[in-house]
């Protein structure tokens, strides 16, 4: 049986996101079979554009959706969106690979992506906010039966 | 040691110097050898533990100065 390796990617943080992905990337290419759960503030990193507000949603979800953007802030010295700036140009000038290469190797190394109903009803999210690449919409049993079978299980 | 291919991952970081590893085995044939030159730090453990992970086999790993030549023969 191939090793597998889950993760929840509940925060929608820049920061929190590239240490989620990299692990995942690595576990990949070293032939693990990898699912990432995105929930919450983490599908922040699979909204198709910025601001996610449309008719279909009541006006609390478009506040919500309005002031948690697709442009992710960082957990620390975000200062108004200074601190992603310095660290996307940091990563860029020391050639460390940006979250949106690794999310490319991802898809090329076939990793799924599971995006929460909950959350997605929650913040009034459906599949055409989203990403063409979440391979499926579930909940907490699908991901508890991933993460069953899966040697290492990560919450971010 | 004969050499098949040899693959520059100089100036990257991880996890890119692993991911190229790997892309660039993958166009190889069982037997032949790579090289890869790196100088991210955390690739003198990293190709260790990915060859352990997958059962590649590192077949030496050097350093000079800065930079690390790793050995790597596709199963």
């Amino acid at each position: 049986m191939k090793d597998k390796m889950t993760i929840i990617l509940f925060s929608g943080e820049l920061d929190k996101a590239i240490a989620a992905f990299t692990l995942a990337t690595t576990a990949a290419l070293s032939g693990m079979e990898v699912t990432i759960f995105f929930t919450f503030w983490g599908l922040n990193v699979l909204k198709k554009t910025t601001y996610t507000v449309t008719g279909s949603q009541n006006i609390l979800q478009k506040m919500f959706n309005l002031m948690s953007p697709a442009t992710l802030p960082i957990s620390k010295l975000n200062m108004f969106g200074l601190g992603p700036w310095m660290m996307r140009r940091l990563m860029r000038k020391s050639k460390m690979a940006s979250l949106e290469d690794m999310m490319k190797l991802a898809r090329e190394l076939k990793i799924k992506y599971i995006a929460c109903t909950t959350s997605c009803g929650v913040l009034g999210l459906g599949p055409e906010h989203l990403v063409g690449e979440v391979d499926e919409f579930a909940g907490a049993a699908t991901y508890l039966a991933e993460a069953r079978e899966s040697n290492i299980n990560l919450f971010i | 040691m004969h050499l098949d291919k040899t693959l520059d991952c100089i100036g990257l970081f991880c996890p890119m110097p692993i991911a190229k590893t790997k892309q660039e085995l993958d166009k190889m044939n069982p037997g032949q050898t790579l090289e890869i030159l790196a100088d991210d730090p955390g690739f003198e453990k990293d190709l260790p533990a990915w060859c352990r992970m997958t059962g590649e086999k590192l077949v030496a790993l050097e350093k000079e100065g800065n930079i690390f030549k790793g050995y790597v023969t596709k199963k």
